[in-house]
C-alpha cells in the first residue's frame, strides 16, 4: 500500500492547521526577503500612480488621480487589457491540451524512464528567454526553417512570426512544462487500479477517464491553469521579441511608459490596473476551484 | 440477489513473456461453473499475471481464455462482465459507498430505483447498512474490503475475480473474511478465481487450488489432495511443513511402493516409475513409539510449546534432519532417543528430480 508517490507539485489541500508558534520562525528569512524586495518595490509603485506627472520630468510629490482615470478612461488601454487576458487564456488552453496526455504518460511511465522524461519536459527552462525566443525567430521567421522549406515545396509565405500565433507558440513552449508537471503530480496520485476497477465494472476507456481519472486529477489541472494564467499575463521578452511591436500586451505598453515614455505615474498606475484585474480573476477562479473540489475531492 | 447460471473458464495454453520473462508458461485450466478456485503461489509465480489476464487488463502473448465457451481474450475489461476485487481495495475516493457501488449499474444503465434497491441489497449482503453516504476514507480496512466486495457482485457478474483481497488486514479479521466470502459464493454461487500466496487461507475458501510456480502450472486439485498427494517435491514444501527422506525404489509390493533409504527402507504410496525419489512425510504423521510398519529412530534436538501440539526438531541417522509435531501430553525432552514411526498411507513419495 506505501506506494512511493514522488509528487511533482502537491495537491491543493488545505493543511492542518497547528498551533506551534515556534514554526512560524521558519518562514522568517523568506518574508524578509519578500519585504525588502517584494512589498516595498510594490509599496513604491501603489505611491508612485497617485502622484503628478509633470510635462518636463519623472513625477512631482503631488497627489492626483489622473494617473487611474487615464489608464480607465482610454479604451486603447481596455483593448490592451482585454487582448493580454485573452492570449494568456489561449496560452493556458494550448498547455493544457497538449499537457495533459504527456502528464498522463510520465505519471504512468516506470520510475526510472519517468526521470528522463521530466527531464526532457524542463529542457525548455534550461535554456534562457532572449535565447530561446531567437530559437524560436530563426525556425518562425519569414526566411526561417518552416518558410524556407515550404517556399522550396512551391508554397506560400506563412505568417508564423511577429503575430498571436508567433507569441502563443513561444508562450507555450516555456509553459508547457509548468502545466504538465503540476498534473503529473495530481496523476501520480490516482493509483491505476482505480481506472482497472472502474474497466472491470463496465466503463469504457473513455467513460473512465472522465468519471475517474478527470475529476481526480482536478486539483493538478487547477494548479497548472493558474500557474501558466498568471504567468502568461505577466509575460514580456517574448511577446516583444515574437510579436515584434505588432501585437502589444499591457507588459509591454507598461515598460514604454516607464522607460520610453518616462511616465513613471502612468506606468505605476497601468501596473496596478494589470494588477489588480489579474487578481480578480484569480480570486473568481479560486472560489470556482474551491467549489468543485469539494465535490471532487476525496 | 437472483442468481445466474455460473460459467466456466477454460484457460488454453496460456503464455504471457514480457521482453525475455516469461510470466506466464503455457498454463491451461478448466475451472468448472460455480467454481471456488485459487490461484497459490509465491509472489513472481505468474498468479497475478493470470489473473490480469482474465480480466483482460494484460493481453496473453499466445493462448486463448474462454468464459462460458466463448472466446475472451481479445474482450476489452468492461465488457467482460467480470467482478474485480483488487488487493488495494481501489475504491473510488471522491464517491461515496453507495455510489462505489452503484457504479456498475449505473455503467449499465439500470433505472433508478433498481439501482437504489440493489445497492441496498447488496450492502446488506456484505453487512454494512447505513454506510451508504460514508466516503471511503472514513472507513475501517475491513468495511472497505467489504464495500469493494459488494461494488465487485452487485451487478451479478458471470465471474467474480479477487487479487489478495485480505492481504491488507491483520489476522482476526483475515480468518472472518475469509469465512464471509466462503458464505458470499456459497450463496451466490457465482465462478470465483481468487488469488492468494497465503497456503492456509487457499486451504479454507477452496474447492481447488492451483499451485503455480515460476509462471507455470505445478498441480490443480483439492486442497487435502494438494497436501497429501503434492505432486512434487516443491509443491510438497510449498503447502504446509514436510520432512524429505530421499531414496530409491527398491520394489513394488500390493500397489506401493518399496523405497530404500539411508535411514531404512520404507513402504509407501505414490506414483513414481523408479529411480531417485523423496518420501513426504508430514510432521503430524511422524508418531513418537506408535507401531506401524514403516519405523526409525532419531534424537530430540530442539522442543518449542506451540499449545496445541508440540514442535520437535530431530535428528536421524546420516544426519537426517526431521520436524515431528506430537500431541503435547507426552513430552520427550532434547537428547532422548526415541523410535519414530508412520503409516504407509501417510507416505507419498515423489520424484527427486526436477524439483
Amino acid at each position: 500500500m506505501a506506494r512511493a508517490a514522488t509528487t511533482v507539485l502537491p495537491p491543493l489541500r488545505r493543511p492542518a492547521r497547528r498551533r506551534d508558534g515556534w514554526n512560524g520562525l521558519l518562514m522568517a528569512p523568506t518574508l524578509l526577503f519578500l519585504l525588502a524586495f517584494f512589498v516595498v518595490p510594490y509599496a513604491n509603485m501603489v505611491y508612485m500612480s497617485v502622484l503628478y506627472k509633470p510635462p518636463d520630468g519623472p513625477y512631482l510629490r503631488v497627489f492626483t488621480l489622473d494617473n487611474y482615470a487615464q489608464a480607465l478612461g482610454d479604451l486603447f488601454y481596455w483593448r490592451i487589457l482585454a487582448n493580454t487576458f485573452w492570449y494568456a487564456l489561449l496560452t493556458t488552453a494550448v498547455t493544457l491540451v497538449l499537457g495533459y496526455p504527456v502528464a498522463y504518460y510520465i505519471a504512468r511511465a516506470p520510475t526510472r524512464r519517468r526521470g528522463w522524461l521530466l527531464m526532457l519536459l524542463i529542457s525548455p527552462l534550461l535554456v534562457g528567454v532572449v535565447v530561446r525566443s531567437f530559437g524560436w525567430m530563426i525556425i518562425l521567421g519569414r526566411v526561417g526553417l518552416i518558410n524556407t522549406f515550404v517556399r522550396w515545396l512551391g508554397g506560400p509565405e506563412l505568417p508564423l512570426m511577429y503575430n498571436v500565433f508567433g507569441i502563443i507558440v513561444g508562450l507555450v513552449h516555456v509553459y508547457l512544462p509548468f502545466m504538465a508537471l503540476s498534473i503529473a503530480g495530481a496523476l501520480q496520485n490516482i493509483p491505476p487500479d482505480l481506472e482497472r476497477a472502474a474497466r472491470s465494472l463496465g466503463a469504457s476507456p473513455w467513460v473512465t477517464f472522465r468519471r475517474i481519472t478527470w475529476p481526480l486529477s482536478l486539483p493538478g489541472v487547477f494548479a497548472g491553469t493558474l500557474l501558466v494564467y498568471v504567468l502568461a499575463v505577466s509575460s514580456y521578452v517574448i511577446p516583444i521579441l515574437l510579436g515584434g511591436n505588432n501585437v502589444l500586451v499591457m507588459p509591454i505598453i507598461i515598460v514604454q511608459k516607464l522607460l520610453d515614455a518616462f511616465n513613471w505615474p502612468l506606468g505605476s498606475a497601468l501596473s496596478m490596473v494589470l494588477f489588480g484585474l489579474t487578481a480578480l480573476g484569480v480570486w473568481a477562479y479560486v472560489k470556482l476551484m474551491n467549489r468543485v473540489l469539494r465535490w471532487t475531492a476525496p | 440477489m437472483d442468481r445466474r447460471a455460473p460459467v466456466g473458464i477454460r484457460f488454453e495454453a496460456v503464455s504471457k513473456h514480457y521482453g525475455g520473462v516469461r510470466a506466464l508458461d503455457r498454463v491451461s485450466l478448466e475451472v468448472e461453473p460455480g467454481e471456488f478456485l485459487t490461484l497459490l503461489g509465491p509472489s513472481g509465480s505468474g498468479k497475478t499475471t493470470l489473473l490480469m489476464v482474465l480480466a483482460g487488463f494484460s493481453r496473453p502473448t499466445s493462448g486463448r481464455v474462454l468464459v462460458g465457451g466463448e472466446d475472451v481474450t481479445r474482450t476489452p475489461p468492461h465488457r467482460r462482465d467480470f467482478g474485480v476485487v483488487f488487493q488495494s481495495y481501489a475504491l473510488f475516493p471522491h464517491m461515496t459507498v453507495a455510489q462505489n457501488v452503484a457504479y456498475p449499474l449505473r455503467m449499465r444503465g439500470r433505472p433508478r430505483a433498481e439501482i437504489a434497491r440493489k445497492v441496498a441489497d447488496a450492502l446488506a449482503l456484505v453487512r454494512l447498512e447505513g454506510l451508504g453516504e460514508r466516503r471511503p476514507d472514513e472507513l475501517s480496512g475491513g468495511q472497505k474490503q467489504r464495500v469493494a466486495l459488494a461494488r465487485a457482485v452487485v451487478f451479478e457478474p458471470r465471474v467474480l475475480l479477487m487479487d489478495e483481497p485480505l492481504s491488507a488486514l491483520d489476522k482476526k479479521l483475515r480468518e472472518a473474511m475469509q469465512i464471509e466470502i466462503r458464505r458470499l459464493h456459497e450463496r451466490l454461487g457465482i465462478t470465483t478465481i481468487y488469488v492468494t500466496h497465503d497456503q492456509a487461507e487457499a486451504m479454507v475458501l477452496a474447492d481447488r487450488i492451483a499451485v503455480l510456480r515460476d509462471g507455470a502450472l505445478q498441480q490443480v486439485g483439492p486442497p487435502e489432495a494438494i497436501y497429501r498427494r503434492p505432486a512434487n517435491a516443491w509443491v510438497a514444501e510449498f503447502i504446509g511443513l514436510t520432512n524429505f527422506i530421499a531414496g530409491e525404489v527398491a520394489g513394488r509390493q500390493d500397489g506401493r511402493l518399496v523405497v530404500r533409504t539411508g535411514v531404512g527402507t520404507f513402504t509407501c504410496q505414490g506414483d513414481v516409475p523408479g529411480g531417485p525419489v523423496l518420501i513426504c512425510v508430514r510432521p503430524e504423521a511422524l508418531h513418537i513409539g506408535a507401531t506401524l510398519p514403516n519405523r526409525l529412530r532419531a534424537v530430540v534436538r530442539e522442543r518449542v510449546f506451540l499449545g496445541n501440539l508440540l514442535d520437535y526438531r530431530m535428528e536421524g541417522a546420516d544426519g537426517l534432519r526431521l520436524r515431528v509435531q506430537a500431541d503435547p501430553s507426552q513430552a520427550y525432552v532434547p537428547g532422548v532417543s526415541v523410535d519414530l514411526a508412520f503409516a504407509p498411507d501417510e507416505a507419498w513419495v515423489v520424484p527427486a528430480a526436477g524439483g
